[in-house]
């Protein structure tokens, strides 16, 4: 490949770069924040386990609050958020939660 | 050949030599479209990169002088109104955000789960050093609901039946929180019911949770931790609807008993609030509680404490707003004297000082309904207030 050609290539690299640094600081949100879920392929859940017993949560909101508040996030069958090991509190939440939670201010 | 004639030849040599490298240097000036493209892009990226780094810090905040502290007494008078509004405020308390946080003077920090209790203690001991006004420190320490259960294990609410041994967790609790330097504690949970954890609420009636919620809160006090009763009006630990951000619950008389047994035995330091549209014995008139003057106004006239909101940037509630300004007045409008703010980016928290302190200036808030606040927090942090 010339240098011309990797010249090209790296412009347009740049670009991108550029781009993507000029989204951040002007703060440009793609998918408008709080209504992501519509745009999610599966419905979002959210589930509490407590000493082997899972319940359901349905606030969405609340549910991504609590998991940030743990130590980690660790993607099993579904993304699994707790702090420390054995019977700890945990949240469960599948794939489109765990995207819809990442998005919210308190996550980045 | 003469001195004079080797003088000139060696001239003549160095003249050459000389438009030789010039000539050499200007061809390599000759820069293309595409270096010149390149180098532009390069520069581009290094002037953006820096600003998100300077955005991103929150060096933008400007610095200001805390001449109104002298020791352990504030001149409220020479406070400006911006470290007031400022102080009202308690945000996530991230290491990354420690100098922005700092620069904007907030009143306290939340901690969330912590690898060990030395991190808690250097991030603590961190961000009282660098601050003139001492800092709240929060958790939400409720006993299945632990961010220290890495290290620190803590028996769940819902398995505390007697008085003694209540007040013993909430000792035993409050020594432990006091031992990592926090000073504040979300707990203890008073709404009766718990059908999502199962493990947040004390059990047996309103009664029994209220007297329950008084020994533990007795034991948080002896050792100097500040206590919260949550979530108020209640019924917000209950299942609701996935598809509605904003829940509403229909507040029936038991859900209050426990608000009124401890503020009737003046007994607690501060009341969360939720954001929960109510109806029932709380009619909050289609406003999430937090954000209605009705049901923080009412408390208030009951409650001389301090009310604290519940975080403010979950999309629920800031969905029920047009824009994230109209929610950040509700919020101080409606007279909560702490709000829990925890965005990560210290330019939007210091966004919405901006946007109070205006509203203040234009008289759409008082500042006396700030000073009156701010008052109690300096107060509670152990201050003396002229």
């Amino acid at each position: 490949m010339s240098s011309k050609k990797l010249l090209v290539i790296t412009n347009v690299s740049l670009l991108l770069v550029v781009a993507l640094l000029a989204l951040i600081f002007f703060e440009v949100q793609l998918i408008p924040l709080g209504k992501a879920t519509a745009t999610l392929k599966e419905e979002a859940s959210c589930q509490v386990e407590w000493h082997g017993e899972v319940n359901e949560f349905l606030n969405l909101d609340q549910c991504c609050l609590e998991a940030r508040k743990q130590l980690s996030c660790e993607q099993q069958e579904r993304w699994v958020c707790q702090t420390g090991q054995g019977e700890v509190l945990k949240y469960q939440l599948n794939e489109a939660a765990y995207e819809y939670c990442q998005r919210q201010r308190i996550w980045r | 050949m003469s001195k004079t004639e080797d003088l000139a030849m060696r001239k003549i040599k160095f003249k050459r030599s000389g438009k030789e490298k010039s000539s050499v240097k200007s061809k390599s000036r000759r820069w293309n479209v595409q270096e010149k493209i390149f180098l532009f892009l390069v520069v581009v990226i290094l002037i953006l990169g820096s600003l998100n780094i300077v955005k991103a810090k929150g060096w933008l905040i400007p610095e200001s002088k805390d001449f109104f502290v002298q020791g352990k007494t504030v001149d409220l008078s020479q406070m400006p109104l911006e470290k007031k509004i400022a102080q009202m405020i308690i945000v996530h308390g991230s290491t990354w955000n420690e100098g922005a946080w700092k620069r904007l003077g907030v009143g306290g920090i939340h901690l969330f789960a912590l690898a060990n209790a030395d991190i808690y203690k250097e991030i603590i001991q961190g961000y009282q050093k660098r601050s003139t006004i001492p800092l709240l420190v929060s958790a939400d320490f409720e006993g299945c609901l632990n961010p220290f259960s890495n290290f620190h294990q803590s028996t769940a609410v819902s398995e505390i039946n007697t008085h003694e041994e209540a007040f013993n967790k909430g000792k035993e609790d409050g020594k432990f929180m006091k031992g990592l330097g926090f000073t504040l504690n979300f707990a203890p949970v008073v709404d009766l019911e718990d059908e999502i954890w199962k493990c947040r609420s004390f059990p047996g009636d309103e009664k029994e949770v209220s007297e329950l919620a008084e020994a533990y809160i007795l034991g948080l006090q002896e050792a100097k931790i500040i206590s919260t009763a949550k979530h108020y009006p209640g019924g917000t630990l209950v299942g609701n609807d996935p598809h509605k951000q904003l829940v509403t619950a229909t507040i029936k008389e038991q859900d209050l008993y426990p608000y009124q047994q401890l503020i009737g035995s003046e007994v607690i330091d501060s009341i969360m609030v939720s954001h929960l549209i109510t109806n029932g014995a709380v009619n909050s008139e289609g406003y999430p509680s937090v954000a209605s003057e009705d049901v923080v106004g009412a408390l208030k006239g009951e409650f001389n404490g301090l009310v604290i909101s519940d975080e403010i940037q979950m999309a629920g509630l800031r969905d029920f707003y047009d824009t994230l300004d109209e929610m950040y007045l509700a919020v101080f409008k409606s007279g909560n004297d702490l709000i829990l703010n925890f965005d990560e980016d210290p330019l939007e928290v210091y966004r919405m000082v901006k946007v109070v302190e205006e509203a203040v200036q234009r008289g759409e808030i008082s500042e006396e309904r700030i000073d009156n606040s701010v008052r109690k927090i300096l107060t509670v942090k152990g201050l003396v207030v002229e």
